[in-house]
């Protein structure tokens, strides 16, 4: 065996972001105070950058398998990779300010970012169990200490322990799962382990126990109904910079492991998690338009409204075919560019001592920001999936692919809560519109970010700008996924 | 019945009743007590599997280094034991029941025929001179070595956590700062003065001879 | 001889309690951590069971890199308790009652 035979280049990314990450470790102790924060986070937003041209640069439109098995290049890994390096880094810049202003922006916040990044990557290109569950790890235990890291919270340490019990248990169960998943296959490779339970008839008891518990695992991760009660916690919880970080490039990294783990590797069980998934997604996208309702905390009700674009990526992974599978990848790229519009304005908005996380706060924006509150009336918009925003594109294609699938009775209800959730979306529209500004609500004072603001621009714009062309990006998905379908 | 049969039956007792305590015992530290037992039986029944290397680690690791950990954070903190403890006794029936319907599905669906000694037999072990360790160590270092090194990232992720989560600096402690020892130049430490030079004989004066 | 699902129904049990327990002590903090030690013994013992009978060492594998995996959890879990600990004197669980809604 030649070093050329392990196909090394397929982790170029992680090993840049990796070893930039121990560099910034390093450059932290040694640089002075003043130069440390401009210089880290300089370096962590290039790197970031640096990995996605690699992404780019190293793409493979075929089917590479690297690393003795345990790593795969695909379109969909390529794609997947791409977007959380770029929506990784745009979370850290639109955070930049508020992090700096709660003093939490060191070296040791930006590596575990980057290491965070890192686990999301090898989630996405992983081809064996342990690659999974080792990707998977890595960014959960970078996420637990950033959320932990804001020490003089309580809120932010309360929801740094609910969200390590949680998640604790749920990689437990999978993990649980993946050993009765191996002791029936005899495999650890996800090829091996769809060859292997194709084989198997779908009343197989021991195999609809692995399947259960995988399931319980993931959605425990996902953070869909009834396994969401961390998710409004941890969201609202969470300094808001780091709220950014795991509520958009994570979503990602969510379908792909979803993908590669329940809809390919176990796909000849389709049958037995298709009802299954129905009822959670169901029960996810009208639990969360409901409660969302009643909330009075900005980040608490965006939380809510995860938890049902959860139940919408869901309807179209149980479609069950790659018009499904294509259909719930554009949603959730779709959803990550969007929630980081969304907590983007949230980070832009507030201050120092200002959350700007009560909808309160929101009152006549438009009169003090006016142009803040049209880039938050874009999000808000295409979160509640009105056109000509992308929001509504991609629930489209969720539709059509579950009408396709012969599921129209579950498409109907879907579409009602739709009416729903538009309530609460466009309460916030109206608050920053037709309400008289709040008297204390301050204007940001503090040197305003110009390059958040800039980006902020870019990304409002392109949730509508970007419609004419979402059929390329659409197809692009369904070109990925059918590759790896093969 | 055979040594191994007695053997694994023997430590899978000692086992289940340590972990039933470790749930369920008032103290956390003897919990953690309890914990650690249940980890050496559980190392003893790796054993009987002939998994001897991870047997050894789970001891090392488990026992000695991150069960040390647990007894030290339970001895730091100042527990009050009553009060977590209120509504414990209520639970416990409901939650023992809940144990047995678990254990007894996945009992029903394990011993289901697919893993008797028919389907898979036991097989028969290997000879003298096979080493497990060296085994499991040509597998890491060969197939496993991008798990491996993503194991030492997640590791180093845990170092930098902890320590960024738990160290505080506390005003009134002194403390080195290695980083400015290092950085310390020349001109901070070593001050050159100009003097006049000393006469001879003032030097003179001093000498005894 | 020992078969498999003597081994398999152990790791059941292990898994079981280990559940059971996170949920009877919700309050305590410290043992719910050993109980997520006890739901990856489970697995672990699943895995190595599973390992001996296929003849297969990547049960074996998989298993070094859970230990690993869950010493840096625990590591991380307990730096997280004493954060807590430290901002409110307390690790009972009912008295992490700030975010609710």
């Amino acid at each position: 065996m030649r070093l050329s035979d392990l196909q090394i280049w397929t982790i170029t990314p992680e090993i840049i972001v990796a070893i930039m990450a121990c560099a910034i470790l390093m450059i932290d102790v040694a640089m002075p105070e003043r130069a440390r924060k401009t210089i880290g986070f300089g370096l962590t937003v290039s790197t970031l950058l640096l990995a996605a041209i690699a992404v780019v640069v190293g793409q493979d439109a075929g089917y590479t398998i690297g690393l003795y098995g345990l790593v795969v290049q695909d379109r969909v890994s390529d794609i997947a990779k791409l977007g959380i390096c770029l929506i990784t880094a745009v979370a850290l810049v639109y955070g930049r300010s508020y992090t700096e202003e709660r003093n939490l922006l060191r070296g040791e916040f930006l590596a575990l970012a980057l290491f965070g990044t890192v686990g999301m990557m090898v989630m996405v290109s992983a081809n064996h169990l342990i690659t999974l569950y080792i990707g998977l790890e890595l960014f959960s235990l970078c996420l637990y200490a950033l959320i932990a890291l804001h020490r003089d919270s309580a809120e932010a340490t309360e929801a740094a322990m609910k969200y390590f019990v949680l998640g604790a248990l749920a990689s437990g169960i999978l993990l649980y799962a993946m050993s009765l998943l191996y002791g029936l296959t005899g495999t650890l490779e996800l090829a091996g382990i769809r060859q292997s339970v194709s084989g198997f008839s779908a009343d197989d008891l021991p195999l609809a126990v692995a399947l259960i518990l995988v399931i319980v695992g993931l959605l425990f991760k996902l953070g869909a109904v009834p396994f969401h009660m961390w998710v409004p916690d941890v969201y609202a919880g969470s300094p808001t910079s780091v709220t950014a970080y795991l509520a958009s490039a994570p979503k990602i990294a969510a379908f792909v492991i979803i993908l590669r783990l329940l809809a390919i590797s176990l796909e000849p069980l389709l049958e037995v998690w298709q009802d299954m998934l129905i009822a959670v997604a169901l029960l996810s996208i009208g639990f969360g338009n409901l409660v969302a309702i009643a909330q009075r905390n900005m980040k608490r009700m965006l939380a809510y409204s995860t938890i049902s674009h959860m139940g919408f990526f869901l309807l179209g992974i149980l479609s069950g075919d790659s018009v499904g599978y294509s259909a719930a990848m554009l949603y959730a790229v779709i959803h990550a560019v969007v929630s980081l519009g969304v907590f983007g304005c949230i980070l832009h908005f507030s201050g120092e001592g200002f959350e700007a996380d009560q909808l309160d706060d929101y009152r006549g924006l438009s009169k003090t920001d006016p142009w803040l509150a049209f880039l938050m009336l874009l999000f808000m918009l295409s979160l509640a999936g009105v056109p000509p925003t992308v929001g509504f594109y991609a629930k489209l294609s969720v539709f059509q692919a579950v009408i396709g699938a012969g599921l129209l009775w579950v498409a109907v209800p879907a579409a009602l809560f739709v009416v729903v959730g538009a309530f609460y979306y466009l309460r916030v529209v109206k608050l920053m519109y037709f309400d008289e500004p709040v008297a204390k609500t301050p204007v940001r004072s503090s040197a305003a970010p110009l390059e958040s603001r800039a980006l902020l621009t870019v990304n409002g714009l392109l949730i509508i700008g970007i419609m004419p062309w979402i059929g390329v990006i659409a197809e692009a998905c369904r070109n990925a996924i059918l590759l790896v379908g093969s | 019945m055979s040594f191994l049969q007695f053997a694994f039956y023997f430590f899978a007792m000692i086992l289940i009743g340590a972990a039933a305590r470790v749930v369920t015992v008032r103290n956390p530290v003897k919990a953690a007590l309890y914990l650690v037992l249940a980890f050496f039986s559980a190392a003893c029944i790796w054993i009987t599997l002939e998994a001897e290397f991870l047997a050894i680690v789970l001891v090392l690791v488990y026992v000695g280094a991150v069960m040390v950990l647990f007894l030290f954070v339970v001895m730091m903190l100042d527990i009050d034991v009553a009060r977590l403890r209120e509504g414990f006794a209520r639970y416990l029936p409901v939650g023992a029941v809940v144990a047995a319907v678990m254990v007894i599905e996945l009992g029903v669906v394990l011993t289901s025929g697919r893993f008797d000694l028919e389907s898979m037999p036991r097989p028969s072990g290997h000879g003298q001179d096979y080493s497990n360790t060296r085994e499991v160590g040509l597998l890491l270092y060969t197939d496993y070595v991008y798990a491996f090194e993503l194991a030492a990232v997640l590791l180093l992720v845990a170092i930098v956590a902890a320590i960024v989560l738990t160290l505080r600096r506390r005003p009134t402690t002194l403390y080195q700062s290695p980083a400015r020892q290092v950085r310390v130049t020349k001109a901070e430490r070593l001050r050159v003065v100009q003097m006049p030079s000393e006469s001879r004989n003032k030097e003179n004066q001093g000498d005894p001879s | 001889m020992i078969p498999l699902s003597h081994y398999l129904v152990l790791g059941a049990i292990l898994f079981s309690i280990g559940v059971v327990g996170i949920f009877l002590n919700r309050k305590n903090l410290v043992v719910l951590l050993m109980a997520i030690e006890l739901l990856l013994l489970a697995a672990n013992m699943n895995f190595i069971a599973f390992s001996h009978y296929l003849g297969d060492l990547a049960g074996q594998v998989f298993v070094f890199f859970i230990l690993t995996v869950a010493a840096a959890e625990s590591a991380i879990g307990l730096a997280i308790l004493i954060v807590v600990f430290r901002s409110r004197r307390t690790i009972n669980v009912q008295d992490l009652d700030r975010l609710q809604g």
